[in-house]
């Protein structure tokens, strides 16, 4: 088998956004105060910490939190009712948003500030049965739900787009369901990313355009993707439509708790070219100069920037000058993406430049302007023949790009590859693949694992080291990075991934401040004590048991869903354990480590919890910078994750 | 002239045309009058890219896929008329690369480790998958693993491909241990590491209980070629060198003393690493056997599988242990190639105390990719077929087929042995004593491929061969051609288009390849007892006769003997993608004539990024007939404007 020599092309350039967008900065809430919201009755507050019980349910205890207003919540910990185990409990300070609602303090929390257009981050946490939603322009909504374990998730769950409740044709919206169900369990931090337009008017106030969520992302997968919503949803804070209005969220529902909102106003950019005339060249240049002084062969003057003037496929040189108008002040981003070499030039103020005749690529600059006109120079040159002529030029901030030149001077690609998607059937579906760790190819995995169960519950596990490297809940993996073509060798798991830590978990530590061992690649495997010995087929449950020795200590692996398939339980038990002491078992890492009640820990920030069953002590060290959980082991333990 | 004979003897017609008058033949045989290729069905949806096939002791044959499933399939011949039956054995597996069945296991070697198999339980499938022993990668796409074949002692050979660089996309590298190389594993889970010097070491083969394996043309491999491998081998990518400074390796030769003799050229310009092309009219290039002596650790190929010809990408090598089942060359060794999608035959000796031999070509027309080959209980060679991301002749994805002897004796030449003086050469059948007596039946050249860090090599060093005489034997099975020019170390091809059967058949395959790494010692054979005749008139075979004339647009059948006898054929067809584009397709781009032939001699492959398989350099086709071959490609363009 031979060298891909398709690997260096494979850089393509996929096509630019037609959306026009020009963001404003980033802003952050700062959530030091209420400041940035309307008032409300009391039930929203501000808080440092906020801890949930997973199994309590709100529904089964109604939480009491009266408080009065915001500023006096430090002390509403307290009040709650002594009897029962409390869903909710939190610590005064600030960067976190809580509301604690009851019978008759509910408002929802209005923001003192509208959008339109907007890209919209948090990061959310919601009590077992609890229930709220995110109302872009105070209109539509994206539910909050305490939706975990749900497999086939609808409307009403979380990250769902809600209906409404119209009686009359026309007016009627029944909502949509999320793609996948990526949901935590209470009492774990949720990320959202929401990329929504405002539904667009004509100067008459006819709704030209409908809102619209660009993408809607919730713990790192996408759940809607350029979906639009033609009337407002279940409760809007008015039943119109309108080009700007207020985020919105909703409070009457149950507690919910939100921390690191980020947000950005986007509005059409306001740029434009004009007095674009071109210069065309034949022959075989190699290097811009080779063509740029010489006659040009034929020019002329366009409406707009395109490469449609050229007139052979390939062996051009072309030179395209014209002014460049923006109305606002700021940092611009120019992207000029082609094929053969090419160079930007605004300004006099040289911001790409590559000469090379055979490229695909997109160059980018950045450049300060203030509002007016500038004039600008673009060359490009190509000798490859077997590329199309491409040119495109489009501007952005730090939002969407505008593109600045035709259609079809940069079309779209058009070779989309058909995905294969590997689903476990009856019984568990194993596949062998690489592993990027936490996506990233640089912590690739080489001798991992992938089980699919039936249940929709899924894990990788490492061969190498004996370890359970990540779970997720939903569909299970894409292979195409692995089989279509020669592949890669590599798969992608197809789910909100919980991924917990890397190398071996099982380990001789001479003192308890030890770490646990690290293999390099170098030398991995075979000169570790630890050995891999792979696995077997469980009769009845087609489940893998995984074996693997170390110094002499004979492990089996086993792990399955568990809990109604929301959770996996992991148990380790061990034969020949012999009487060297100081064997641990390193359960968990992260930035931080909460011990909860009833032996749930929630680990590196409550992205997850572990669970151990009673007898177990584990202790929380710090490694690195880093929490551990770890236990002794000497013949087994069993312990659940929950994300 | 007949339409009827095929692309194999079209550089033969002329000589045949002479001929015809004295050889009655019905019809010009082909290969498939010899060795039928007999499709086994799977069922719909099941995608069969074969990377392993072992045969089970009840006569099942076992599949492992690049799709990591491992099937059994009963009753493959499809006797009674019945369909085989396929059922899954083993699924999950890392790109299944090879398969072995030992004492009721099957031993499958995965991307990171050599697997054991098992079904414990007697349900048909698996459920205890073993590593016997996993090595380190980096995650490298390129670092596939093949094997195992059982060594003597009952251990476990397995191969591994070196990775590329990152900015020296075209540069093998080793970056973790044993990439590059060939372990020898044990039941227990201990390796030894046991030879380097592999790039792409895909096919493997247990011969008389020793190992042969083959690599691919690339970088440092001037052409694909079978190695013996003996412990402590190297066979010429440095990439593995960088762990021989490990305590348990057999080589001790390092990167550094072998970049003294040889430069890898890692060159950079203006920032950017420059990829080595093949240096044209080179005054004292690199060859792999100069090295012999600085570096006993040198292994030369045995067999060299000339690029382009004789495959492209080299698969399994495997020998007839069918005791006649399988036809006329018992103990032969047959060797896939993906590809081209067809299989070669060679014949190996030992001259001097090293293996070296013939390579013919033996049946092409596979559906895929030949990559593995095992042998069924009824004789016939079962052929494993994938092609994916690589392209070839056969232009299905995948299969599974199977090829039979039909039980006719073709007119072939069974083997080529070096003789003092020569080469003597066996027939299947006695040898019509006029055509066999005559020179002008015998063409032929030598050559040698350079040892460099560029993508293959061309040919190089090209002479034709003298041929002083021949002589044949009493019964009429043997020739002896004596040839002046032999050059040790160089590649001999022998052409004998104008020998006809005592029946009047022409030779099914009239080339021979014979890689001369010594010439034997011994008498060489006197003047007086040679034949030295010549027909009249002379009709020269090495230079096919072409209409010249420069206004004249040439058809295909005019071309053809140019576009073969250059090795055209082996990766273009004249309108459909094969391993290359189509000669239509390069008309399109409007390349001038020159430019064409500049494209022959310095080939730019990325300028088909959609063909994954990169053209070799090839200026070794004369000037002329380049230019007439570039003339032709463009002429296509006017016929579809």
């Amino acid at each position: 088998m031979q060298t891909n020599v398709k690997q260096c092309f494979l850089v393509f350039i996929t096509a630019f956004s037609l959306t026009s967008l020009y963001a404003q900065e980033s802003k952050t809430l700062a959530l030091e105060d209420l400041s940035a919201f309307k008032p409300q009755a009391g039930n929203w507050q501000i808080v440092g910490d906020v801890i949930i019980n997973p199994t309590v349910d709100i529904h089964a205890h109604q939480v009491q939190a009266p408080v009065e207003s915001g500023k006096k919540s430090k002390k509403s910990k307290e009040v709650a009712a002594p009897e029962h185990p409390k869903a909710v409990t939190f610590s005064a300070g600030k960067g976190i948003l809580l509301n604690m609602n009851n019978e008759t303090i509910k408002d929802n929390l209005v923001s003192a500030f509208e959008h339109g257009d907007i890209e919209l981050e948090l990061e959310v946490m919601v009590p077992k049965g609890s229930n709220s939603g995110i109302y872009l322009q105070g209109r539509y909504e994206v539910q909050l739900l305490d939706s975990w374990g749900i497999k086939d998730p609808k409307y009403s769950d979380i990250g769902g787009i809600y209906r409404n409740w119209e009686k009359e044709p026309g007016k009627i919206y029944m909502g949509k369901a999320p793609l996948s169900n990526p949901a935590k369990a209470p009492g774990l931090w949720q990320k959202f990313k929401i990329q929504f337009r405002a539904p667009k008017f004509n100067s008459a106030g006819e709704k030209i355009a409908n809102a619209k969520f660009i993408s809607v992302e919730l713990n790192g997968v996408k759940i809607h993707d350029n979906v639009e919503v033609p009337l407002p949803t279940g409760g809007p804070i008015e039943n119109n439509e309108m080009a700007t209005g207020p985020l919105m969220i909703q409070g009457d529902h149950g507690p919910v708790a939100i921390r690191n909102v980020k947000y950005r106003l986007m509005k059409d950019v306001q740029a434009s070219l004009s007095n674009i005339s071109y210069k065309t060249y034949y022959g075989n240049f190699k290097v811009i100069s080779d063509f740029a002084s010489l006659k040009p062969t034929a020019s002329g003057s366009i409406p707009e920037l395109t490469c449609e003037v050229l007139e052979n496929e390939n062996d051009y040189g072309s030179i395209y000058t014209g002014n460049l108008t923006v109305s606002d002040d700021g940092d611009y981003k120019f992207i000029l993406a082609y094929t053969g070499g090419g160079r930007l030039i605004i300004n006099n103020q040289q911001l790409t430049n590559f000469q090379s005749g055979d490229g695909w690529r997109a160059d980018e600059g950045m450049i300060n302007l203030k509002a007016g006109s500038y004039p600008f120079e673009i060359y490009n040159y190509k000798n490859a023949s077997w590329m199309p002529p491409r040119l495109g030029l489009s501007v952005q901030t730090t939002g969407t790009p505008k593109t600045l030149t035709s259609f079809n001077s940069y079309p779209p690609a058009d070779q989309p590859v058909s995905p294969i998607l590997i689903e476990p059937g009856n019984s568990p579906r194993l596949l062998r693949a690489f592993l990027d760790f936490k996506g990233d190819t640089k912590q690739r995995l080489t001798h991992t694992i992938g089980v699919g169960d039936p249940s929709g519950t899924h894990y990788v596990y490492d061969l190498k080291s004996g370890n359970l490297v990540c779970a997720w809940h939903g569909k299970f993996v894409d292979a195409t990075p692995m089989w279509h073509d020669r592949g890669d060798g590599s798969f992608k798991p197809q789910g909100a991934v919980q991924y917990l830590f890397n190398n071996e978990p099982l380990a001789f530590l001479t003192t308890p401040s030890e770490p646990f061992p690290i293999m390099l690649q170098e030398t991995q495997v075979s000169n570790t004590p630890y050995k891999g010995k792979g696995y077997s087929i469980e009769e009845g449950t087609g489940r893998p048991v995984f074996m693997y020795t170390y110094n002499g200590v004979e492990a089996e692996d086993k792990i399955y869903p568990d809990d109604n398939n929301r959770t996996i339980t992991h148990e380790v038990s061990l034969k020949n354990r012999g009487a060297k002491p100081g064997l641990y078992y390193k359960l968990a890492e992260g930035s931080d480590i909460i011990t909860l009640p009833d032996g749930l820990y929630a680990i590196d920030d409550k992205q997850y919890y572990i669970k151990i069953g009673a007898g177990v002590q584990p202790t929380i060290r710090e490694i690195n910078g880093k929490k551990e959980l770890i236990t002794t082991i000497d013949s087994s333990i069993k312990y659940s994750i929950i994300w | 002239m007949k339409k009827i004979f095929n692309t194999y003897f079209a550089s033969s017609l002329l000589i045949l045309g002479a001929l015809s008058t004295s050889a009655q033949i019905n019809k010009t045989p082909t290969e498939d009058d010899y060795y039928k290729i007999i499709s086994i069905p799977a069922p719909e949806g099941v995608l069969l890219e074969a990377g392993g096939v072992a045969t089970l002791p009840d006569g099942r044959i076992a599949v492992s896929t690049r799709r990591g499933d491992v099937w059994t399939i009963e009753n493959p011949t499809m006797e009674n008329g019945s369909a085989p039956q396929f059922k899954l054995f083993a699924s999950g597996l890392h790109e299944a690369l090879g398969l072995t069945y030992k004492d009721e296991a099957l031993y499958v070697a995965q991307r990171g480790e050599l697997t054991k198999l098992m079904d414990k339980n007697g349900d048909g499938i698996a459920d205890v998958y073993e590593t016997i022993y996993s090595w380190p990668l980096s995650g490298h796409y390129h670092e596939y693993s093949f094997g195992p074949k059982i060594a003597p002692d009952g251990s476990f050979f397995v191969t591994g491909n070196v990775a590329f660089g990152n900015e020296e996309w075209w540069r093998g590298e080793s970056r973790v241990p044993w990439r590059g190389w060939t372990m020898k594993i044990k039941e227990d889970g201990t390796m030894e590491p046991w030879a380097t010097g592999m790039r792409s070491p895909c096919g493997l083969g247990m011969i008389n209980g020793e190992l042969f394996y083959d690599d691919n043309q690339g970088d440092w491999q001037g052409s694909g070629g079978i190695f013996h491998l003996t412990k402590g081998s190297f066979t010429g990518h440095p990439g593995g060198l960088k762990w021989t400074n490990q305590p348990n390796s057999p080589v001790k030769l390092t990167t550094e003393q072998l970049y003294a003799k040889v430069d890898p050229r890692m060159e950079r310009f203006e920032g950017r690493a420059v990829k080595p092309e093949n240096i044209q009219d080179e005054k004292d290039p690199n060859f792999l056997y100069e090295l012999k002596n600085d570096f006993p650790e040198v292994r030369l190929p045995a067999i060299w599988l000339p690029h382009g010809v004789l495959g492209i990408s080299n698969a399994e090598i495997i020998s007839d242990e069918t005791a006649g089942k399988f036809g006329p060359f018992t103990g032969q060794v047959f060797v896939g190639d993906q590809g081209q999608s067809k299989i070669m035959r060679v014949v190996m000796e030992k001259v001097k105390g090293e293996f070296q031999g013939v390579a013919f070509d033996f049946r092409a027309g596979f559906q895929s990719g030949v990559l593995r080959m095992n042998w069924g209980h009824d004789g016939s060679l079962y052929a494993g077929l994938t092609n994916r991301g690589w392209g070839s002749a056969g232009t299905a994805t995948a299969g599974l087929q199977r090829l039979m002897w039909t039980g006719k004796v073709p007119m072939e030449m069974k083997t080529v042995s070096a003789m003092p003086d020569g080469f003597e050469i066996e027939f299947t059948y006695p040898v019509d004593k006029a055509t066999a007596e005559n020179l002008d039946s015998y063409f032929g050249r030598n050559y040698i491929y350079k040892y460099h860090p560029a993508y293959g090599s061309p040919t190089t060093n090209d002479e034709k061969l003298n041929i002083k005489g021949v002589k044949i034997s009493e019964d009429g099975m043997k020739v002896r051609v004596v040839i002046e020019n032999l050059k040790q170390f160089y590649l001999h091809e022998i052409n004998v288009a104008g020998i006809r059967s005592k029946d009047g058949l022409p030779v099914l395959h009239n080339t021979a390849y014979y890689t001369l790494n010594n010439i034997p010692e011994g008498a060489k054979l006197p003047a007086s007892e040679l034949s030295m005749k010549r027909s009249k008139p002379v009709v020269a075979p090495a230079k096919p006769k072409i209409v010249s004339s420069s206004n004249k647009k040439l058809t295909y059948a005019e071309i053809e003997p140019l576009l073969v006898k250059n090795t055209c054929t082996a990766c273009h067809q004249v309108s459909k993608r094969q391993v290359g584009p189509s000669f239509a397709d390069i008309a399109k781009r409007k390349y001038s004539n020159d430019r064409i032939v500049q494209l022959i001699y310095t080939p730019e492959p990325k300028n088909w990024p959609e063909h994954e398989t990169p053209m070799a350099a090839m200026p070794q086709v004369p000037k002329d007939e380049a230019l007439k071959i570039a003339g032709w490609i463009n002429s296509l363009r006017a016929e579809t404007p």
